[in-house]
């Protein structure tokens, strides 16, 4: 299997980039982060890794040409390429008992965090708050004077890049020729890198800093959703499709304007909680590349189309791999509505170092007690997911009673909103 | 005897010992095996000895131009015995210290010559018989020696190395220095302060190798001026004894020959790594040019449970970077995702006068393809410099002509080794000379040079006119 390696998205406002020079020559063997290219933007000269092993087939771009973010650069093969170097490989602790090594089962290494590339301005522990959070500083846009990389940089800087794909599954299954199996029948071995691993990362840095804790609560959709089959053909007019999702974003603005602690962070580094005055939602977003969470920026100015439409685009995006790096960062606070595909609820992990996470799960028709009726509703469970370092049981079930309020009534947002 | 732990470190140098501390204090049982005394060549026969001996040397010239301050005395007289007793002490006081933090950090030391059995296996042969340590992981941190050349077999008497030069209890008439860079410039100027006549045989067309072209000139002055004989592009071929002393036998690059008479030869023309007899290949750990083990970012050898840190991994042979390299085995070792991310590795020469450095010199930050913009500052325009009788040298700044990052420090002069912190903080953070230049400076000290220079490369230095 061969991919296409486009150039990826160099930063803010940067459309294009002249190629400088080429580290390699068709037919070339590539390792995963080895430089391939030499590219000049506007702003700086950047050396561009290898997404991943495998033979140099085509290079589509020669030295002087400028050429726009996403065009391909460089087709490398995957299939049939020579096997990569084996991973480096650590044995077993040794028995305590003076014996032997014994032939334990190879371990592999993780590998080494991202080395800070001589040009990136970032002092010492700013690079170290990077690798403790298993971020790729040079992947960071600084936003200090002359693009200084600030701590709070790093810490909004959460997704991994998308731009790059993973390495075709035949390199994936390698095994170390050094490390017989000894397991009997078939073991497939995959790496744990890239993208799997930096989710990994960020995971359990989430599960174990905040003591998670999670409310469920049902609401009821019937309103909501007579409200949406009221502006279904308005919005086929306007081309965007309106879910339920932006609904449950607009009620969560509102309710964070009565519960402004759920917005906000953490900073362990010096002793602060942010709380954010604006709200930018991250929603989990299921991708063939894995797990990403594209931002909505200022979703506190946006209508229930606006809200919607940008739901669509950076969905897409996120999709077709060509969403930017600066639209998988720096949310507020996040909603993930993996439990529309099944499930009765959920207990999410925090997008640290986020305080809550707002589960959306499905919605369906249920009998539901209403003044001595028993009547057919549409409803939902929604969980709210907090930080419980910051956020305590009863205010999680006040905002929660703020939601079911704001849902299940729609005309509140009027006056709420 | 057979012990077990989770690590071992080979060595107690500044690299082996602070790696061992930092283990014991993250929770890893750490035995640290040392073949003499702790602290390595570093305090027992390097740094602080020859610093001991260069104070000393600082104390005669006060005192030698203390006239000029209407201070009046007695010429001073050397008694290097004493001065090697002095120095001993201090020595012993900061080995003796190192042992307790060790103790009481928690740290095993085992005393004797270690080798690999296999990569889980240590044999120590010490004094009172052989120890098995069994480790899970391991740092080999055993240093380097000097090197020894044919023609100069180290007698230990008149063909000296740095190790025997740091004992003397006499100074010599005469000393000839072959090799003329770090170590021997050093110990070359200090007996030169204490009275000997000093000759300096340096094969490479400059002294210093590597350290910026200004400062090298700056210090060649300083060495003409002190009247140490400095011959470049000239090979030592060999000696003769003639009854009276010793003939270094010399040869220029022009085919001239010269004799240099003299009592003693100090041959300092390089270290090489102590990486023989150590069982590396019963470890897997493969060696590489010159004897040196290379290693990855996260300091492991091609064993991956083996790390190596200092000097033996080749490139600067600095003790703070040994102990760099220790923290960052150490914090691997005890499981945290560390690399080592260095950008400013400083380095001083207690030359007299003193040379500091760290980051590119105005040479490599050219040759790297940037424009550079260079701000110097003379210590002659210091008052305190002036206060203090030290006017000699200045201070270099290298920025980046596009960014104003600064890229290099460079400085001669008074105290130039603790300027240079405030230097290496710059570069590791990535600061501008306006950073610095913005930055008040207490009056009247050393430090406002670097304030100055920091001004002067954007041609805006106060006490200086501006090129």
């Amino acid at each position: 299997m061969s991919f296409e390696f486009k150039l990826p998205d160099l930063g803010e406002g940067v459309a294009e980039g002249e190629i400088v020079e080429w580290k390699v020559q068709v037919g070339d063997q590539v390792e995963e982060d080895q430089p391939l290219v030499e590219v000049m933007t506007d702003k700086a000269t950047v050396e561009i890794p290898s997404p991943s092993s495998g033979v140099v087939e085509k290079i589509l771009a020669e030295p002087g040409a400028v050429v726009p973010v996403g065009e391909v650069l460089v087709v490398i093969g995957g299939e049939g390429a020579p096997t990569p170097a084996p991973a480096p490989r650590e044995e077993s602790p040794a028995p305590a008992a003076p014996e032997p090594a014994p032939a334990a089962p190879a371990v592999p290494v993780a590998p080494a965090p991202a080395k800070a590339d001589d040009k990136v301005l970032a002092t010492p522990a700013t690079r170290k708050l990077a690798r403790d959070l298993g971020i790729d500083i040079n992947q960071v846009t600084g936003t200090g004077p002359r693009g200084r990389v600030t701590k709070d940089d790093v810490r909004l800087f959460q997704a991994p890049t998308t731009a790059t794909p993973t390495a075709p599954a035949a390199a994936a299954a390698q095994t170390s020729p050094a490390a017989p199996l000894v397991e009997a029948g078939a073991v497939e071995r995959i790496p744990y890198r890239g993208i799997r691993k930096k989710i990994g990362d960020q995971m359990v840095k989430s599960a174990f800093s905040a003591p998670h804790f999670t409310l469920v609560e049902e609401v009821d959709m019937t309103a909501i959703n007579e409200l949406r089959k009221g502006v279904k053909e308005e919005s086929a007019q306007r081309g965007v499709k309106v879910t339920f999702l932006p609904f449950i974003m607009k009620a969560l603005i509102a309710a964070l304007k009565q519960h402004p602690t759920l917005n906000g962070r953490l900073d362990e580094e010096n002793g602060e909680i942010l709380q954010f005055s604006d709200v930018h939602i991250g929603f989990a977003l299921d991708t063939d590349r894995g797990l990403m969470v594209p931002v909505i920026r200022n979703a506190h100015r946006r209508n229930v189309f606006e809200l919607a439409s940008e739901l669509q685009r950076l969905s897409g995006a996120g999709r077709d791999g060509s969403i930017t790096r600066e639209e998988l960062n720096g949310s507020t606070i996040t909603i993930t509505s993996a439990g529309s595909i099944g499930g009765l609820f959920a207990t999410p992990i925090i997008n640290y170092p986020e305080l809550a996470i707002l589960g959306v799960y499905r919605i369906e028709d249920r009998p539901v007690v209403i003044d001595g009726e028993i009547r057919v509703r549409k409803m939902m469970y929604l969980s709210i997911t907090l930080d419980h370092r910051i956020i305590d049981g009863a205010e999680a079930a006040r905002f929660m009673n703020t939601m079911k309020r704001l849902l299940g009534d729609p005309t509140r947002l009027l006056l709420e909103g | 005897m057979s012990k077990s732990t989770q690590a071992v470190v080979l060595g107690a140098g500044p690299g082996g010992y602070v790696a061992a501390i930092r283990l014991a204090q993250r929770g890893v049982k750490t035995i640290l095996v040392e073949k003499s005394r702790v602290g390595g060549v570093c305090l027992n026969r390097g740094c602080i000895p020859s610093k001991a001996f260069i104070h000393a040397a600082k104390v005669v010239e006060h005192m030698q131009h203390a006239e000029t301050m209407g201070i009046l005395a007695d010429k001073p007289r050397i008694d290097l015995a004493r001065t090697k007793a002095w120095k001993d002490s201090i020595v012993q006081r900061l080995t003796g210290g190192i042992g307790v933090l060790l103790e009481k950090a928690g740290v095993e030391v085992v005393t004797g010559r270690g080798r690999f059995e296999d990569p889980h296996t240590l044999n120590v042969q010490g004094e009172d018989g052989a120890t098995t340590i069994r480790f899970e992981q391991a740092i080999i941190a055993t240093g380097s020696r000097s090197l020894e050349i044919p023609p100069f077999p180290y007698d230990r008497k008149r063909i000296i190395s740095s190790t025997e030069a740091l004992d003397l209890e006499d100074v010599p008439k005469r000393l000839c220095v072959i090799g003329g860079g770090v170590i021997g410039l050093e110990i070359g100027m200090y007996l030169h302060r204490f009275g000997a006549e000093v000759t300096v045989v340096e094969m490479m067309d400059q002294i210093l190798p590597g350290i910026d072209a200004d400062i090298v000139k700056t210090l060649s002055r300083a060495l003409k001026k002190r009247k140490i004989k400095v011959h470049l592009n000239a090979r030592a071929e060999g000696f003769e004894d003639d009854g009276d002393g010793i003939r270094v036998k010399v040869t220029t690059d022009k085919g001239k020959t010269l004799d240099i008479p003299c009592d003693k030869v100090l041959v300092s023309v390089g270290r090489r790594p102590n990486t023989e007899d150590l069982g590396l290949d019963l470890a897997g750990v493969q060696v590489g040019e010159r004897g040196f083990i290379p290693v990855d970012a996260q300091l492991r050898t091609s064993t991956p449970h083996i790390f190596a840190i200092g000097d033996i991994t080749g490139g600067a042979l600095l003790a703070h970077k040994a102990s760099k390299e220790g923290l960052v085995a150490a914090a691997v070792i005890a499981g945290d995702d560390e690399v080592y991310d260095v950008r400013a590795m400083p380095a001083a020469v207690f030359t007299e006068p003193e040379i500091a450095t760290v980051g590119l010199t105005e040479d490599e930050a050219v040759s790297k393809g940037h424009s550079v913009r260079v701000g110097r500052f003379p210590f002659s325009a210091l008052g305190k410099a002036l206060t203090c009788g030290e006017t000699e040298g200045f201070v270099k700044i290298v920025a980046d002509a596009e960014d104003d990052r600064i890229l290099g420090v460079h400085i001669i002069g008074h105290a130039a080794s603790d300027l240079i912190s405030e230097a290496a903080v710059a570069i590791e953070a990535g600061l501008c000379a306006e950073d610095l230049a913005l930055t008040v400076h207490p009056h009247p000290t050393m430090g406002e040079s670097l304030m100055e220079a920091a001004e002067a490369v954007h041609g805006m230095a106060i006490h200086i006119l501006n090129p």
